[in-house]
């Protein structure tokens, strides 16, 4: 069926008269498209766009106007403006809206001969969309009661055999076409396990069966110009208000250039559902919470996205001041969106959350007592600089990478963690580029348990485990997916992946003398396709072929393209990284899925960030003062009534859970005990020891990763009942705060007022001084003739580590 | 000569204890804070079935019980496969046993022996996994992280999320330490099993955490609350946003100290000394007592872990002496005081391992691992009692009747549980994983 997209647009006179019309006169003109319907076949739909414009924005009337087919006999239309054919003629389509009128002609072509039906091109859709091959039924890997489709209908070759020929042909009938197990299964006319999947007499019903009377062609015979070559979606960006609607088109557009809707087909899916989610039927529906959603489209391995923005209207936005363009960038969509974002943080609040984002650490009594006695406006600029050069700094950052680059002590022994803790640690101490960071890890060679990151690779021994490993971390892509079928929301493929493979096949664990194993690189090798067993030549992703004649370690090919200045991913991903660690939450979330289907909330920061990352030549250390440095990142977590539901564009600063070892420690640092940890001498942190293996029931219930994948997502947010239990009664935690060599107790050994007394264990817990309203209430613990100081000072210092405010970083 | 005392180490021939390795985080694969669209679900099937069962005691005899010597008699057999056990008749016609399940033979017709479950994972902690998450381990054998499904959601994560709790006790909880398959995998922690790490068979049992560490007095219990509630009031004016989770979990942990549901479940010391006996002063069996207390406070799913049953040397005189009478005793005397107070309804109660054990007995005088077949039991909850279902061949080797599954397992628990086991969450990949793959409700036993 072809259409022509273009739109026409009549102006309608504008009535400025009359306050009645209040609402509508600043309507001027509906918008239909197509201009002209012609549908070709038997099973051809045609979605209709009806938009009008309302105070000067583009809205969606498609549900809204009164459709009528002149000729009723010809073609019908619902009510969503899905036009169907229903005999070959020629009508015409009214449209009404209050009064304004539109005509759309249609013709109908081909009922009685329809082109054949393309297995390739109009079945797969349906079993898409039907969900038959999904990876939760018949697409999974073994299939669904010997019935095995592949996921996504990537593979339609083989779908097509498993449907006419698996289990000696028996899933079709090609003497009684309406007989066949595969159209009276889908449709539950006989007994289904997944129940009805296609409703009888539907269009997907009878092109089903028209395919299987005309002999079930994997192609129509016309493969050369019937290949679907890509997808056009509409409208590919829209404003929405709160419950707020828009229907989104879906044309397929094959080799000659035809053009057929295929919006009933298609899958639709959102990034963002609690701000914009869509239907089955591609109505996307906006909530009221301000922001951007991606409105993901999905046909016959054809991917686009249409991005819809909610903004928040009749927003006076006070544009605050810049520190630099993060703050330009950031406000900017604020601004669009009509969020105001929330006031500057406090200093002690400030300072307490860039202690524990640099370092992990709360600041002492006396740092904290400093920097609030600080009269200097650069003073926080100046807490930036010193906390980055802090040699906590380097035991943080270890922690954190030790858990991403999975080094689990009983995977890749003591030794390889060992080594691995060492290099990662010079690394940040020395402040080494990230680029290199990424350079050695990925050339590596020699002993794992010498100072490196050899070790990495005991885990990733198979080549296409270090790809998706290394693609995951380094790159942010997903490429896992496609180790199977064609990731279904990206234009990765199984080529694509085994291609990146290639990079890591000559690398080799060789066992030494000593027992330990070193890391070999040998003259790599290209695998072969998993379905084809055509071999692919390495090649990184989206990249030409690789080149491998100056280079005896493929890897070092990958590291070159990976860290040029050209490449579109590694910039991006640690940048995000690194956002998401400052900010709770990345520009693109998950972080490490990274893809044009996926887009971040705030592309020109993205862009910016990743561009800034460059220009200090992957320097973290400048890179995170910028962010620290900015006003964003030094906003209150405190909501106002206009950012309270903003949850992805960084209006105020997030509640961010503390790991498990930040948190302890934080407990030992507030209650003055440190925790003596088995086999480590006295006064190591939990923050600098490497053995994820240590046994601990404090790190079990508060969520230590078990270092099992490069996903950061691994380390557990979530709090649960235990949590709050453990903090509130265990023992551990009591003896602590009634030590007698803890805060408590010397606090209450000393000549220090009751007022005192509350604001040094304010200070040493929360950071800051406690404000008067607390004081009074604190002051209750103490008896008013002073006796019992200590009991008083355990039991504020009791409720305040259990306190959300101790507890969270914000 | 290799012998078990309860409450002492146990040590699979992994060469792990499990007790040892209780120490790896409760950690989910995803972050529900930053990854909103993971937890969102789509229901896939049909609607849920009318729940059957309330709640749910997984009694897990870990290390893999002989169902030879148990439930699955030979007496045909040539001796080095019989064993030393004689069959008895059941009160149910037809249905024998061996003579160490005395207590157990007279209650028959209270509970449904499957005697066809096999599944092709002859390992410990994978084999621990697959039956409590019903997908093969990625990992291999011997590594023994607690919890080791560290992507998939065991089946006591399922029914905590799927039905939630019913009062104060939480949905889920494993006694009388974590159970190695028993985590939540990628539900995250707000499904990990609320563990009671203490054994109730001491006199000084508590729940961990429960109530304020040492013996702090009434009046600074009064003053510490009130600081609190103080500190939560101002917290509350103050913050809008995300702080709001922490307090949910902190109401809930107050309402589990002071709810007197939660107490009165968890004092077993209440329980009178002739009960006590009946279950057996055993882990096993005041577990299974506890575990009858915990279902009346409204947790949906205990998971009882009781470790000693990899029994590869000399192993019937610790059969005959520890393991089974103490598991006869135990189930024997749940499913019967859950029907005297009404309860066996409701309850569905399941006791297996991970695996069966080999039918010729070892150079050791053991028995090996034998995932090809073992026995289950079922009771309550549902279903019909007084059935065998399935057989195995003459050296109770391998099923002759349709093998019942892993997945057909967890269909038929979910189910009753009135589970849709097809509903399906999308994984950290935002690959669709259901509830259950696959499997069929195991046929005559609902």
């Amino acid at each position: 069926m072809a259409t022509l997209c273009k739109h026409i647009s009549i102006t309608i006179a504008v009535l400025i008269f009359g306050v009645g019309f209040a609402s509508e006169h600043l309507l001027a003109e509906l918008r239909v498209s197509p201009i002209a319907v012609l549908l070709d076949s038997a099973e051809s739909s045609q979605q209709l766009l009806v938009m009008g414009e309302r105070d000067g924005r583009e809205i969606d009337l498609t549900r809204s106007v009164s459709f009528q087919v002149q000729d009723k006999r010809i073609a019908r239309v619902n009510s969503q403006g899905l036009i169907q054919p229903l005999v070959d003629g020629k009508t015409n389509l009214n449209i009404k809206w209050k009064d304004l009128q539109e005509t759309v002609p249609i013709e109908v072509t081909g009922m009685q001969q329809s082109a054949a039906v393309s297995f390739r091109n109009e079945i797969v859709p349906i079993l898409t969309k039907a969900g038959c091959n999904s990876g939760g039924c018949h697409g999974k890997a073994e299939g669904q009661n010997g019935f095995k489709l592949s996921v996504f209908g990537f593979d339609p070759l083989a779908d097509h055999q498993a449907i006419t020929m698996e289990s000696r042909g028996r899933r079709l009938s090609p003497a009684n076409p309406d007989r066949s197990l595969f159209y009276l299964k889908g449709s539950a006319r006989l007994p289904h396990g997944g129940g009805q999947k296609i409703d009888p007499l539907s269009y997907r019903d009878k092109r089903l069966l028209r395919w299987i009377s005309e002999g079930a062609q994997f192609d129509n015979g016309d493969e050369e110009n019937s290949e679907i070559i890509g997808i056009e979606i509409e409208p590919k960006t829209h404003h929405l208000l709160a419950g707020e609607q828009q229907q989104i088109r879906v044309t397929a557009i094959d080799v000659s250039g035809k053009r057929r809707c295929v919006t009933t087909e298609a899958e639709f899916e959102s990034n963002a559902t609690s701000i914009a989610d869509v239907d089955t039927l591609g109505l996307v529906t906006a909530s009221d919470i301000p922001g951007e959603a991606a409105i993901l489209v999905r046909y016959l391995g054809h991917v686009a996205v249409s991005r819809i923005t909610l903004p928040r209207p009749d927003n006076k936005f006070k544009r605050p001041a810049e520190n630099n363009f993060v703050d330009r960038l950031v406000w900017n969509k604020l601004e669009q969106l009509g969020i105001e974002p929330s006031s500057g943080v406090g200093d002690a609040e400030f300072m307490r959350r860039v202690y524990l984002d640099t370092i992990g650490t709360l600041p002492t009594v006396t740092e904290a007592k400093q920097f609030l006695a600080d009269k200097s406006p650069k003073k926080r600029s100046r807490l930036i600089d010193q906390l980055l050069e802090r040699p906590e700094y380097a035991d943080f950052w270890t922690m954190a990478w030790l858990d991403i680059l999975r080094a689990d002590q009983l995977k890749i022994s003591p030794q390889g963690a060992v080594a691995m803790q060492r290099w990662l640690h010079r690394h940040f101490e020395e402040n080494r580029p990230f680029d290199r960071f990424a350079r050695d890890l990925l050339t590596v060679q020699g002993n794992t348990s010498a100072e490196g990151p050899g070790s990495f690779y005991k885990i990733l021994a198979k080549p296409d485990e270090a790809a998706r490993s290394i693609s995951q971390l380094l790159l942010g892509v997903r490429i896992e997916c496609a180790q199977c079928h064609h990731h279904p929301s990206e234009r990765w493929s199984q080529a694509d992946y085994v291609g990146l493979a290639g990079f890591f096949t000559g690398l080799k664990l060789k066992k030494l003398p000593n027992g330990e194993q070193a890391v070999v690189s040998l003259v790599g090798k290209d695998l072969p396709h998993p379905r084809s067993g055509e071999l692919i030549a390495a090649r990184a992703l989206g990249a030409e072929t690789a080149d491998f004649s100056k280079a005896l370690d493929r890897r070092r090919v990958l590291a070159d393209w990976m860290t040029s200045s050209e490449n579109p991913f590694f910039a991006k991903a640690i940048s995000n990284r690194l956002w998401a660690h400052y900010f709770g939450r990345g520009l693109v979330e998950p972080i490490d899925d990274i893809r044009d289907t996926n887009p971040a909330t705030n592309e020109p920061l993205m862009q910016a960030l990743a561009a800034h990352m460059r220009d200090v030549r992957f320097d973290v250390k400048a890179f995170t003062r910028t962010l620290l440095n900015s006003r964003v990142y030094q906003l209150s977590s405190n909501a106002n009534a206009s950012n309270e539901t903003d949850v992805q564009n960084f209006s105020h600063a997030a509640y961010k859970a503390m790991p498990a070892e930040v948190l302890l420690d934080a407990i030992c640092h507030s209650a003055g005990v440190g925790e003596k940890f088995n086999g480590w001498p006295e006064g190591y942190r939990a923050i600098q020891i490497w053995d994820n293996r240590m046994p601990s029931y404090f790190f079990r219930i508060f969520g230590r990763p078990v270092r099992a994948t490069v996903c950061e997502c691994e380390r557990s947010n979530e709090p649960s009942i235990a949590q709050a239990l453990h903090l509130l009664n265990s023992p551990a935690i009591a003896e602590k705060i009634a030590h007698r060599k803890g805060r408590a107790r010397q606090l209450s050994d000393s000549e220090l007022s009751t007022r005192e007394l509350i604001s040094e264990l304010y200070l040493a817990t929360l950071s800051r001084y406690p404000t008067d309203k607390e004081e009074t209430l604190m002051s209750q613990a103490f008896a008013a003739d002073g006796s019992d100081r200590q009991a008083a000072c355990e039991d504020v210092l009791w409720a305040l580590l259990n306190s959300k405010e101790f507890v969270f970083n914000h | 000569m290799f012998h078990f005392k309860l409450g002492q180490k146990q040590r699979n021939c992994d060469g792990v204890s499990r007790r040892h390795a209780l120490r790896l985080g409760a950690c989910g694969l995803i972050s529900g804070l930053t990854l909103p669209r993971l937890l969102e679900l789509e229901i896939k099937a049909a609607a849920p079935q009318a729940a059957k069962a309330k709640s749910c005691i997984f009694l897990f005899l870990e290390g893999g019980p002989p169902h030879q010597d148990m439930w699955d008699p030979k007496p045909n057999a040539p001796e080095e496969i019989r064993g030393p056990f004689q069959q008895i008749a059941t009160n149910v016609p037809g249905t024998f046993v061996t003579d160490q399940l005395p207590l157990c033979a007279k209650i028959a017709d209270k509970y449904t022996i499957v005697r066809s479950h096999s599944h092709r994972d002859n390992a410990h902690s994978t084999g621990y996994h697959y039956v409590m998450t019903g997908r093969k381990a990625s990992f291999r054998d011997g590594d023994n992280p607690v919890p080791n499904n560290e992507f998939y959601p065991s089946i006591g994560s399922v029914v905590a999320r799927e039905r939630g709790p019913r009062g104060a006790l939480p949905a889920y909880i494993n006694l009388p330490h974590p159970m190695a398959g028993g985590g939540p995998g990628f539900y995250g922690a707000e499904y990990a099993p609320f563990v009671i790490e203490a054994d109730p068979t001491q006199p000084d049992f508590e729940v961990k955490d429960l109530s304020p560490a040492g013996s702090l007095p009434q009046k600074r219990q009064n003053i510490r609350k009130k600081l609190l509630a103080g500190i939560d009031e101002i917290e509350r004016q103050r913050n809008r946003g995300q702080a709001k989770t922490m307090s949910t979990y902190y109401e809930k942990a107050f309402n589990l100290m002071t709810s007197p549901a939660a107490k009165k479940a968890f004092d077993i010391n209440s329980e009178p000394d002739e009960v006590r006996d009946k279950y057996g002063r055993t882990q096993l069996g005041q577990c299974a007592l506890l575990a009858r207390r915990l279902v009346e406070g409204g947790c949906r799913f205990v998971g009882v872990d009781a470790p000693g049953w990899d029994v590869h040397f000399n192993c019937f005189p610790s059969l005959q002496t520890d393991l089974i009478p103490y598991a006869d005793r135990a189930f024997s005397a749940l499913v019967t005081d859950l029907e005297q107070r009404g309860l066996l309804d409701e309850t569905l109660v399941v006791m297996m391992g991970e695996m069966g054990r080999t039918p010729r007995i070892n150079a050791q005088a053991g028995r090996d691992h034998w995932s090809m077949a073992q026995t289950i039991i079922f009771a309550g909850g549902g279903t019909k009692p007084g059935q065998v279902i399935g057989a195995t061949d003459k050296h109770a080797a391998a099923p002759t009747t349709e093998p019942i599954g892993v997945s057909d397992l967890l269909r038929t628990i979910s189910s009753l549980m009135g589970i849709n086991a097809d509903k399906t969450y999308f994984g950290p990949l935002g690959r669709p994983i259901p509830i259950v793959d696959g499997g069929k409700v195991i046929r005559d036993l609902v």
